[in-house]
């Protein structure tokens, strides 16, 4: 037979978290799954493919890190069982592949003896021996081979090539399945058989991180540690509005100057009103967001690549526990700054149930990235651009304090959940503080690169079909003569009726109905609900900031604000929320309290600043 | 109505059936993947002509493939 027509042989990257199981993977298989400096990164299992230079194909599954094989956590389940083959829908991997971390052989050791247990065909790969090398731990691959009786290979995965010597191992073993030829004896133990094999086959220096215990000795300190968190999450929002705003205006320009010339070009009538007051304004209304989105991921991925978040997750960990979420909850809901959905997704990683479903409730109120272009259109519109104090940005400050109302907000929520619950314990903090590492800038500028084309493809898709959507109910019945007589018209007065104590104009009621399937999708929506009403075109071809600065009140701008920390405005996280802690009622409870904290909280702030004269 | 007016009207109409497919994916995955069965399995029934079944057999398949109901911020694979 030939290697082609055989059935891909199924092979399982298995190991400790962080040791870089994923980015073998995507090495392996050429995907671009998340790679990133702490535990607890991959909660899924992902497949892909492999062709050896023989031609033979492989299924190669990516697992979730786990410490042992008795699982602790959701993830590690996950890993547990597809390695037995009791993962429902999946057959038991062929051989296993057990990816370890060169320079934290002590952990990793321990666990591939506990598989080679299983009996199962396998691999061991030292991945990380670049840095390994740096350190001047010497490991003697040779010899482990013959203690362990399995292949073990070297791997640097972020290297291109890195994991050469691997597929060749992989190819090798395909020909001629067998089991180890080693096995613990009868009442051995795991952990004399580990320092044994560690003492047999690696060469320690005596200092082995120097770097990394001074660079802690600092960001761990109980005081300059906090204070270096809040300068870099400072410095982030600062360079959100320095950098952006050149390009910001560039592209403003550009969707002004396409508006006019399409409108130019075609003739009076309902087509090119959907194009210039439809998808140009509405679309180029998101897409100047694109700037700050970018520049806020940019710090994102290099804070993620570099192990300082783990770091970050110790030093607020008294506070996190006081507010009744542990430590562990810190990765999940700082992925939620991206985005909601991946964040629950990552709550997984989190061993107590009660604790995994607090971080469920509070992650929506972490401020995602589509939250960013509604914030930054009426911080542009209606704070002026100053610098404060000699050097912060204002605009930079109030964006700040958003994202900061958003933390403060989920620790009071779930400070108030603390309360209500009987059992009150709390559980240590275990967190494997990764070593710090530089970020490539290759991968950085991937990750970038992917992050845009993941906002265009929204913006082209989902931003741009609800934007004519919307255009259409606006434009008929009447011709785009009178927007307030219009069908979206209607329903937005019928609306503004309830948004009426929170300030909220119809217009504004308008965009909030298309805004559920995606926060972005109100800022196109007033974008394209402002080109229809203003009735020349010179207007219609202005940017959307000083028209809703000469139409709204300071105080509607900042109830809009609030709403936007707390309304769960988005479907797709909700649905989220259900499918992960499978129960509509945890999802029907979510929905309704953030509706009910965010109309109060918009009610408050509105009632205030008129109070205080801002209506 | 002008030849032109109409022809700008049968654009927007196709525009809107197009968006109205693109948000009923996105937000209701689920609902979609039910409606095409429903559409695929009388095509496919005996005896229905050849090209009506390729269609249907066309419409079907596309329900396995894509079937992500992972929302909107992140692709998923
Ligand atoms: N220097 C060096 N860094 C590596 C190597 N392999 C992976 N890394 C880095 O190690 C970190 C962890 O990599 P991941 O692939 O996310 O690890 P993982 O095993 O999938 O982690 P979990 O999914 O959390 O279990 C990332 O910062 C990678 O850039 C390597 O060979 N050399
Ligand atoms: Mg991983």
């Amino acid at each position: 037979m030939n290697a082609e027509t055989l059935a891909p042989l199924r092979l399982a990257l298995v190991g400790n978290p962080n040791c870089g199981k994923t980015a073998l993977f995507n090495q392996l298989t050429g995907s671009r799954q998340k790679v990133a400096n702490y535990a607890g990164v991959t909660v899924e299992r992902k497949e892909g493919r492999l062709r050896g230079p023989s031609g033979r194909s492989y299924a190669v599954l990516d697992l979730p890190g786990a410490y042992s094989l008795n699982a602790a956590s959701l993830d590690e389940a996950v890993a547990r069982d597809v390695i037995r083959g009791c993962y429902p829908g999946e057959a038991a991997p062929d051989a296993l592949v057990c990816v370890m971390d060169a320079t934290n052989l002590r952990l990793h050791l321990r666990f591939a003896l506990e598989l080679r247990e299983l009996g199962k065909p396998m691999i061991v790969a030292v991945n990380m021996m670049d840095a390994a090398r740096r350190r001047g731990i010497g490991i003697d691959l040779v010899e482990l081979e013959r203690l362990l009786g399995v292949p073990v290979v070297e791997t640097v995965a972020v290297r291109r090539h890195g994991a050469r010597a691997l597929v060749e191992r992989i190819e090798r073993m395909a020909e001629a399945l067998h089991a180890p030829t080693q096995r613990l004896g009868k009442g051995a133990d795991l952990h004399a058989e580990t320092r044994r094999l560690l003492a047999a086959t690696v060469r320690m220096p005596a200092r082995t991180a120097r770097i990394d215990d001074a660079l802690d000795r600092w960001l761990l300190h109980p005081l300059f540690g906090l204070l270096a968190l809040a300068m870099v999450m400072f410095l982030i929002f600062q360079a959100v509005y320095a950098w952006a705003t050149p390009l910001m205006d560039l592209i403003d320009a550009g969707t002004a100057w396409l508006g006019e010339t399409v409108g130019a070009v075609l003739p009076e009538g309902p087509l090119s009103s959907l194009l210039v007051d439809g998808i140009i304004a509405g679309v180029g209304g998101v897409i100047v967001f694109l700037p700050q989105i970018l520049i806020l991921f940019a710090f994102i991925l290099a804070l993620e690549e570099s192990g300082y978040l783990p770091r970050a997750a110790f030093l607020l960990d008294r506070m996190m526990a006081s507010a009744g979420l542990s430590g562990r909850s810190f990765i999940p809901l700082l992925s939620s700054f991206a985005c909601a959905i991946p964040g629950i997704m990552a709550t997984r990683s989190i061993q107590d149930p009660r604790d995994r479903l607090a971080t469920i409730l509070v992650a929506p109120l972490m401020t995602c990235s589509a939250r960013l272009p509604v914030y930054a259109l009426l911080i542009g519109a209606f704070i002026p651009q100053k610098t404060v104090w000699g050097v912060f940005n204002r605009q930079g400050l109030v964006l700040f304090g958003l994202y900061a109302a958003g933390v403060a907000s989920a620790l009071l929520v779930s400070w108030v959940m603390k309360q209500w619950r009987r059992d009150k314990g709390e559980h240590a903090l275990l967190l494997e503080l990764p070593s710090y590492r530089v970020p490539h800038a290759r991968d950085l500028l991937i990750g970038l690169w992917e992050r845009a084309m993941i906002f265009l493809k929204r913006v082209g898709g989902i931003i741009l079909a609800l934007t004519v959507l919307l255009w259409v109910l606006l434009y008929f019945p009447n011709g785009g003569a009178d927007v307030t007589q219009s069908l979206a018209g209607r329903i937005g007065q019928a609306l503004s009726v309830v948004f009426a104590p929170v300030g909220f104009n119809w217009q504004i009621c308008i965009a909030l109905i298309p805004g559920l399937a995606a926060r972005e999708v109100a800022v196109s929506s007033l974008a394209t609900v402002y080109a229809l009403s203003t009735a020349d075109d010179t207007a219609a071809a202005q940017a959307l900031a000083p028209l809703i600065n000469d139409g709204w009140s300071l105080a509607t701008a900042l109830s809009l604000l609030v709403w936007y920390i707390y309304a769960p405005m988005c479907i797709s996280t909700l649905a989220t929320i259900k499918r992960e802690t499978n129960s509509w009622k945890q999802m029907a409870g979510a929905t309704g309290y953030l509706f009910a904290l965010a109309y109060a909280a918009a009610f408050a702030t509105y009632q205030v600043a008129v109070l205080l004269g801002a209506g | 109505m002008s030849a032109s007016l109409l022809l700008q009207y049968v654009v927007i109409a196709l525009a809107v059936i197009v968006s109205a497919w693109v948000v009923a994916k996105k937000q209701f995955p689920g609902g979609v993947r039910r409606l095409r069965m429903a559409l695929a399995i009388p095509m496919l029934r005996e005896g229905r002509p050849a090209w009506l079944r390729t269609l249907g057999r066309k419409i079907a398949s596309q329900v396995r493939s894509g079937a992500g109901g992972c929302g909107g911020c992140r692709k998923c694979d």
